[in-house]
């Protein structure tokens, strides 16, 4: 299963990334960990707060 | 879009090589020299600013994020974030409301608040600020494998949290595997106003701390991930990932409490401040949550290109020994607009089951291990709904704006009532609003 | 060549001044040999010979090899006897576009298929034109850089209107070429790219455009529908061992229009886009 290496054009694109927008991820991630009880799951977020 | 966009392109991998013969025998020379051409490496930065306000008087966040990344040659990144948060607003307190006025201690032990009859009873103690720091650095490691290490730090002025993290990633098939590997640790360290309540201790009159524990509190906190990304074919790219994370030591929320109920009424229990006085009218307990807790999450992401549109998709399976289960399901559509812009409606739904100790209130002679009323331990489903508008800019910089609308609706267990209590009374339920503003461009 | 063209060499004043010599007399030689405005040069000739059979010398015949290839190379994209579109399109910032019926009795004249291509023998139809200004100036720098490498293994760089090569010794401080273009998150910043050896060239639509109801005709025509091509990028900078590679990368990604970085990012070479 996979590409070519030459296959890639699509998968280049900036908007193909698995986390386009990082800054977003990081401030959704921090909304929800306030405000849920689950979090994570992509990857590790900046750490705790005391979000109350 | 006829043959001019996007039709059918030139050759496979062999275009450049093919290219290169022609232009040696154009030249008349039997090969090239490699180029040697290297960019100097500058600054990008994201920066984005976020309101999140909740209905009723309750939580309103404004804050403002900043992520700077620098390439170096060969692949090396650093990136530094920075977050400014600042808290205003009340928060449920875990009090249920009752059908008389409700008095309460502030958490500092200095002062009282009051609520009315059939409100719900939220603290608003909290205006807080909050500042978080990362630095990350990333490079390659051989020609397969991607190596990642992270500090981050922040602080609040009753929490701080200080974290290390480590990533490595290896490349297989082509590139069209690839494996990732990562830990964290933190350590958090808690400083609750007041000290820390010992577990399920009855809210005491003003200037009474004698149920309190001097001194700060600890949480250790142990992540681990591994997971797997499969580019599929030329449109779809999936993930895979499983963690594991493990908290250990101050879990509860120190300001969190539960409303102590008559078994047979479901009512508040009355109480007389001490004379002199002012303090709670009617018997409260603080909040007590095991000292461990060990979560398990796989998640489950794709990628679809769609001739221009990408749709994301991704789901979230999380249980841990709290017995809380929850699912996340998400789906982001983006679709381009002119040359300049793009569109990405988005869609949200998560749904979680109680906590085994989650209870809305505390029948009197009742003293379990653990308890807390915490809405966000509740069984609850929520929705997000969103759509943001992103553009380039003319001078080629990065804007985008976002709206989106976040409900909670929770539904305590029958069994979990007490007496007369209403259900939809007691329910949690939350209204908030959601706006970013965001800007990236280059130093 | 209608731009500055300018020699930096790091060899001693005496050789450097036989560089710049050398290279000033190959650039003009090939402007005087293949500009179509020349009149009674080969271009010329080709232009005029209303359906007749033209034979050509060993350099125009390996030109035309080099065109016949990339023509077939990139699906036609690329191809030399699209000039004659310009008849019907004039980018002058106006709304004023050609019909289609305009567009399509002027197509009838473009296309290399339409040309009979026997070394050294070319036959155009009538009223087909061949325009060598899309490989004439990478052309003259890779020939030009040549010459000057061989007169010394100094580092030399030789820079024909922001299409470059660098020849000579690696163990120097690299030339610093300063290039507009979008960075990892957008914005344009100067970017510097340090170049030991080999080659930059710029495709660019130098604010040549079209208007109207606000969508943007770019100068980059298809030779396939005689349209121009939608979602070019702004400008296009490909780094490769010789400027004929580069301008020709360059040069294709624009005709790739919203395309353009992917198709370079399938080529595997370094590229800096403007949008």
């Amino acid at each position: 299963m996979g590409v070519e290496p030459w296959e890639r054009g699509v998968l280049a694109k900036p908007e193909m990334q698995l986390v386009v927008d990082p800054l977003e991820a990081g401030i959704d991630d921090h909304i929800y960990f306030s405000k849920e009880a689950s979090s994570g799951g992509r990857g590790f977020g900046g750490g705790g707060c005391g979000c109350n | 879009m006829g043959a001019t966009d996007g039709g059918r392109e030139p050759g496979s991998g062999q275009f450049v090589q093919r290219l290169a013969a022609a232009t040696c025998s154009l030249l008349g020379i039997g090969s090239t020299v490699p180029v040697l051409a290297q960019e100097e490496p500058t600054w990008a930065l994201d920066t984005s600013f976020l309101y999140y306000g909740e209905s009723d008087e309750r939580v309103q966040d404004l804050s403002l994020n900043v992520l700077a990344r620098r390439l170096f040659a060969d692949d090396k990144v650093l990136s530094f974030g920075l977050v400014y948060d600042s808290l205003t607003g009340a928060s449920p307190s875990g009090a249920i409301p009752l059908n008389e006025v409700q008095t309460f201690t502030r958490p500092s032990g200095n002062d009282v608040y009051t609520v009315q009859p059939g409100e719900l009873p939220l603290d608003d103690t909290f205006l807080d600020t909050r500042y978080a720091l990362t630095a990350t650095w990333q490079q390659p490691l051989g020609r397969l494998y991607t190596g990642s290490v992270g500090l981050s730090f922040s602080t609040e002025y009753d929490y701080t949290h200080a974290g290390l993290n480590f990533g490595i990633t290896r490349d297989f098939n082509k590139r069209n595997t690839t494996l990732s590997l990562g830990a964290a640790i933190a350590r958090d360290e808690i400083d609750p106003e007041g000290g820390a309540p010992l577990p399920l201790a009855p809210m005491g009159n003003i200037g009474d701390l004698s149920a309190r524990r001097p001194g700060t509190e600890d949480k250790d906190v142990v992540d681990l991930l591994i997971g797997v990304t499969q580019v599929v074919n030329e449109h779809l790219l999936v993930q895979v990932n499983y963690s594991l994370s493990d908290s250990s030591g101050y879990l509860n929320d120190p300001y969190k409490i539960l409303t102590v109920v008559d078994p047979a009424t479901g009512e508040g229990i009355a109480r007389v401040p001490a004379p002199g006085t002012a303090g709670p009218l009617h018997e409260y307990r603080f909040e007590s949550r095991p000292d461990q807790r060990t979560k398990h999450s796989l998640f489950v992401q794709g990628k679809y290109y769609m001739g221009g549109k990408v749709l994301d998709v991704s789901w979230r399976y999380m249980t841990d020994d709290w017995e809380i289960d929850s699912h996340t399901l998400e789906a982001k559509l983006r679709w381009p607009l002119g040359d300049r812009g793009w569109v990405e409606p988005h869609l949200r739904f998560y749904t979680q089951t109680e906590a085994e100790f989650y209870r809305p209130s505390l029948p009197v002679g009742e003293l379990p291990e653990f308890a807390s009323a915490d809405y966000r331990l509740a069984p609850f489903d929520a929705w997000t709904a969103g759509l943001k508008y992103g553009f380039r800019t003319a001078s080629g910089n990065e804007a985008g704006i976002r709206l989106e609308y976040y409900r909670q609706d929770g539904s305590v267990p029958d069994g979990l009532l007490i007496g007369n209590q209403d259900g939809d009374a007691l329910s949690p339920e939350l209204d908030a609003v959601i706006l970013t503003v965001s800007y990236g461009f280059d130093l | 060549m209608a731009s500055p063209c300018e020699v930096l060499s790091r060899a001693g004043r005496t050789v450097a001044r036989e560089q710049l010599r050398a290279v000033a007399e190959e650039a003009w030689r090939i402007e005087e040999k293949f500009s179509r405005y020349r009149t009674g040069n080969v271009v010329d000739r080709i232009n005029t010979a209303q359906g007749t059979p033209v034979d050509v010398d060993p350099e125009t015949a390996d030109l035309l090899d080099f065109a016949a290839e990339l023509h077939r190379l990139s699906d036609g994209r690329f191809d030399i006897t699209s000039g004659v579109l310009r008849e019907v399109w004039t980018f002058d910032g106006s709304d004023r576009l050609p019909t289609a019926r305009e567009v399509g009795r002027v197509l009838g004249r473009v296309g290399w298929d339409k040309a009979t291509w026997v070394r050294p023998r070319l036959t155009l139809a009538p009223g087909m034109q061949i325009d060598l200004g899309g490989i004439g100036k990478e052309y003259a720098v890779d020939r030009a850089a040549l010459l000057a490498a061989a007169l010394d293994s100094a580092p030399c760089l030789i820079n024909f209107g922001g299409d470059l090569m660098a020849v000579g010794e690696t163990n120097h401080v690299p030339w610093q070429v300063g290039i507009e273009a979008v960075g990892p998150n957008g914005g344009n910043p100067a970017r510097y790219i340090a170049l030991a050896r080999g080659a930059l060239a710029t495709s660019g639509d130098a604010r040549r455009f079209l208007l109207r109801d606000g969508v943007r005709y770019s100068h980059i025509l298809d030779p396939r529908s005689g349209w121009p091509v939608t979602g070019a990028p702004r400008s296009v900078t490909v780094a490769a061992d010789t400027c004929t590679q580069a301008g020709m990368l360059s040069t294709l990604a624009m005709l790739m229009g919203r395309e353009a970085e992917a198709f370079l990012a399938r080529q595997g070479v370094r590229y800096w886009c403007m949008r």
